[in-house]
C-alpha cells in the first residue's frame, strides 16, 4: 500500500536515511537527494505529492528548493527540516508555501505526524 | 639687602663721576685762569699808575734843589726816597746820559752803558715816544718782578730862567728819572692768592664728587644691581624673589613693573604646572577607561565568537543526532517491553536528546542578536517569569521577596528573550540555594553617566560564587552545577541577549552571604 510519493532533499546522509526508515515502513515510497537541483530535476520526472528540504545546504539552499517547487508543482506539499529553530526562518518559509517545519533531531513519531498530515491535507484539497 | 655693586669706572656712576669731573676740571681751569690774569694786570696797571705818582713825587721833592742848584739836597733826597722799602733804585740823568744823581751813590757821575734800556729808548724809538713816560718789567735776581719807570723831565721857565743858567730854552727835555720799584709783594700775593683759589677749585671738586657719587650710587647704582641680581635669581628659576625698591622715581616704578612680572611669570608657571598634572591624571584616567574597554571588548569578541563556533557546531551535530535518535526509536520497537535490551537503547535515545538540548542552548547563545523588540514592562517580565517556575518543587521553600519600583516605565525589547535571561536567572538562584532561603527581585532606576536604566536585581541567599570562577561565568560551558544538570550556555546566553539589547550584567557575590546578579537595560522615555 503506498500512502504517498515523498522526496527527501538534505546534504546529510544520515538525515536521508532517517527519514526513509521512519516513513518507509509506515507505506510511504521514500526518495532522497542530496542536491537541491537534482530533486528539481526529479520533480521533472517522476510524480511526488511531498517534498521535504533540509534549509541549509551548499548551492541551492531549501528557501530556493520550496519556491522552486511551489512555482512548478504548487499542489505538492513541502515539510521544511531546519537545524536552525529560527522563528524567523520558519515564518518565512510557512509566507512561501511551506506546509510546516520540523526540527532536527526529530523522531519518527514527529516526522509521521508532520507528513501525515501533509498527506490529509493535500487528500481534502 | 645690599647687593654687589661694580666699582670700576666702566660704571655707570664711574663713567659719569669721570665725566662731570673732566667737564669741572677744565671749567674751573679756564675760570681759574682767567680771573688770576685779570687781577694780574689790574693790578700791575694800578702799580703803574701808582709808580708815575711816586716818579712825580721824587722830581716834585728835588725840584727845590734843581731850581737852587743844590746837587747834594738833590742826591739827599733821591737817597732817603731810595732807602724806603720795596724802591729798588733811584736815579736822574741828563739827555748825554750822565747819572746825575742815583740813590746807589756808587752810580753818581757815571755815564748809561749805551746798551742799557734807557738809552734804547732815546737811540731807538721815535722822538715822541721819548717824550711820554714809560715803564717796562724786568726781574731781579730772586725771580720776582721790578717795574722800571722812566720819566722825562721836561724843560719849563723857571729852569732857563734859574740863576745857575744850567739849562737853555732850546733842549725840550732835560734828562729823565728812573725809579726801579719791586714789584715782591704784589707777586707774593698775586701767587698766594693763586694757590688759594687752585685749593677753593680743588676743594669743590673734590666735595662735588663726593656729592654726586653718593647721590649717584644711592639713585642709580644700587636700585640697578639690586635690580640685576632680582633678574639673575628669577631667570635661575627664583620666582618668589621680589625686588625691593620702595623710591617714588622711575627706579621704583621699574621695580615694581618687574615685581609684577615676576608674579605674572609665577602665575603662569604654577598655571602651566597644574596644567601638565591634571593633564597627566586625565591621561592616566582615560588609559584605565581605555584598557577597561579593550577588556571589555576583547571580553565580547571572544563571547561573539565562541558564539559563532557554537552555531556551527550545533549545526553540524544536529544531523547525526537525527540519526541517533532515529535509529534508536526503530530499535527500540523491536524489543519487548522491559528487556534488557530495550533499557539500553532508551539510554541512548535519552543521552542524544541531553545532546540535543545542550545544542538547543548553544543556539540560543548564537542567535542572541536576532530579537523582537516591542515596549514591555520589565515587572511584568518578572512576574511572568516566576510564576513559570514558582510552582516547581525546588521553589517550595523558597520565600520570594519583591521590591518593585512601580514607576518604571516600559522599555524597549524582546520580551521572549529578556523573560529567558531572567528565567536563567531565577533557575540558576533556586539551583545556588539549594531549595532554601530568600529570592530577592528588586527593580529600580539607576543612572550611568546620564544615561538612565532600568536595573533589575536578583538577589539569593546562597553560598556564593568563588572569586577566581566570577570572570568565567558568562563564558560558555562554563557551569558549578554537577555535571548532567546544567549545561553551562544560561549565562552566555543571557549575556549576549543583554548585550545586544544595549545593557550589561554585573555580579556581586560573597562567599557565605549570597549573590546578587544585576540586569541593566537602557531605559526609554515615553
Amino acid at each position: 500500500m503506498n500512502k504517498g510519493n515523498i522526496l527527501v532533499v538534505d546534504d546529510e546522509d544520515i538525515v536521508l536515511l532517517s527519514c526513509k526508515r521512519a516513513l518507509t515502513p509506515e507505506g510511504y515510497n521514500v526518495k532522497t537527494v542530496r542536491r537541491g537541483a537534482d530533486g528539481i530535476t526529479l520533480l521533472g520526472n517522476e510524480a511526488f505529492d511531498i517534498v521535504m528540504t533540509d534549509l541549509k545546504m551548499p548551492d541551492m539552499d531549501g528557501i530556493e528548493v520550496l519556491r522552486r517547487v511551489k512555482e512548478g508543482w504548487p499542489a505538492i506539499e513541502v515539510i521544511i527540516i531546519t537545524g536552525y529553530q529560527t522563528v524567523e526562518t520558519a515564518v518565512k518559509a510557512i509566507k512561501l508555501g511551506a506546509f510546516d517545519y520540523i526540527e532536527k533531531p526529530f523522531t519518527p513519531e514527529q516526522i509521521l505526524t508532520v507528513v501525515n498530515n501533509a498527506v490529509a491535507r493535500r487528500a481534502n484539497q | 639687602m645690599r647687593a654687589h655693586v661694580k666699582k670700576t669706572i666702566y660704571s655707570l656712576t664711574g663713567k659719569l663721576i669721570i665725566t662731570i669731573g673732566t667737564l669741572m676740571v677744565v671749567g674751573s681751569t679756564i675760570f681759574w685762569y682767567f680771573l688770576i690774569h685779570f687781577q694780574e694786570k689790574e693790578l700791575l696797571r694800578n702799580s703803574v699808575k701808582y709808580g708815575h705818582s711816586f716818579v712825580d713825587f721824587v722830581e716834585k721833592s728835588t725840584r727845590y734843589g734843581m731850581l737852587t742848584f743844590q746837587q747834594l739836597l738833590i742826591q739827599q733826597t733821591v737817597e732817603a726816597i731810595g732807602s724806603a722799602e720795596g724802591i729798588v733804585k733811584i736815579r736822574m740823568f741828563d739827555g748825554r746820559g750822565k747819572i746825575a744823581y742815583s740813590s746807589v751813590k756808587e752810580e753818581k757821575g757815571t755815564m748809561l752803558g749805551k746798551n742799557e734800556s734807557v738809552c734804547m729808548l732815546c737811540h731807538s724809538n721815535s722822538r715822541k715816544a721819548v717824550e711820554m713816560p714809560s715803564w717796562s718789567i724786568k726781574k731781579d735776581k730772586d725771580g720776582y718782578r721790578i717795574l722800571n719807570l722812566l720819566q722825562p723831565i721836561y724843560n719849563e721857565p723857571a729852569c732857563y730862567t734859574s740863576s745857575c743858567h744850567v739849562h737853555s730854552i732850546g733842549t725840550a727835555i732835560l734828562g729823565f728819572t728812573e725809579a726801579d720799584i719791586s714789584l715782591s709783594l704784589l707777586d707774593k700775593a698775586v701767587k698766594k692768592q693763586e694757590l688759594a683759589i687752585t685749593a677753593y677749585v680743588l676743594g669743590f671738586i673734590c666735595l662735588l664728587s663726593v656729592v654726586l657719587c653718593t647721590i649717584l650710587w644711592n639713585l642709580v647704582s644700587t636700585p640697578l644691581s639690586v635690580l640685576t641680581h632680582g633678574m639673575e635669581r628669577v631667570a635661575a628659576g627664583e620666582l618668589d624673589h621680589t625686588v625691593k625698591i620702595d623710591t617714588k622715581d622711575e627706579m621704583g616704578e621699574l621695580a615694581t613693573a618687574f615685581n609684577a612680572m615676576t608674579f605674572d611669570l609665577k602665575k603662569a608657571k604654577d598655571e602651566l604646572v597644574e596644567w601638565g598634572n591634571t593633564l597627566e591624571k586625565k591621561v592616566e584616567e582615560k588609559t584605565e577607561e581605555i584598557r577597561k574597554a579593550q577588556a571589555k571588548l576583547i571580553h565580547s569578541e571572544k563571547l561573539a565568537s565562541l558564539g559563532r563556533m557554537a552555531a556551527g557546531v550545533a549545526h553540524e551535530i544536529n544531523s547525526p543526532l537525527t540519526g541517533i535518535v532515529t535509529f534508536g526509536h526503530l530499535l527500540l520497537k523491536k524489543f519487548p517491553e522491559g528487556s534488557q535490551e530495550r533499557e539500553d537503547v532508551e539510554v541512548i535515545i535519552e543521552q542524544a536528546n541531553r545532546c540535543s538540548n545542550i545544542i538547543k542552548g548553544l543556539l540560543g547563545f548564537a542567535r542572541a542578536s536576532s530579537a523582537e523588540k516591542s515596549s514591555i514592562n520589565v515587572n511584568d517580565i518578572v512576574n511572568s517569569s516566576l510564576n513559570m517556575v514558582r510552582h516547581k518543587a525546588d521553589f517550595f521553600n523558597i520565600k520570594i521577596v519583591l521590591n518593585f519600583d512601580e514607576s518604571l516605565s516600559s522599555i524597549k525589547a524582546d520580551a521572549s528573550q529578556i523573560q529567558q535571561v531572567f528565567l536563567n536567572m531565577i533557575i540558576n538562584a533556586a539551583d545556588a540555594m539549594e531549595g532554601k532561603g530568600t529570592f530577592t527581585v528588586t527593580t529600580r532606576k539607576v543612572d550611568e553617566n546620564g544615561v538612565p536604566f532600568v536595573e533589575v536585581e536578583f538577589n539569593d541567599s546562597g553560598p556564593g560564587i568563588n572569586e577566581k570562577d566570577i570572570p568565567k561565568l558568562f563564558e560558555p560551558f562554563f557551569t558549578t552545577k554537577p555535571v548532567g544538570k546544567g549545561t553551562g550556555l544560561g549565562l552566555a546566553v543571557s549575556h549576549g541577549i543583554i548585550q545586544d539589547h544595549g545593557g550589561r550584567i554585573r555580579v556581586r557575590s560573597t562567599i557565605g552571604k549570597g549573590t546578587s546578579f544585576f540586569v541593566r537595560l537602557p531605559f526609554y522615555e515615553g
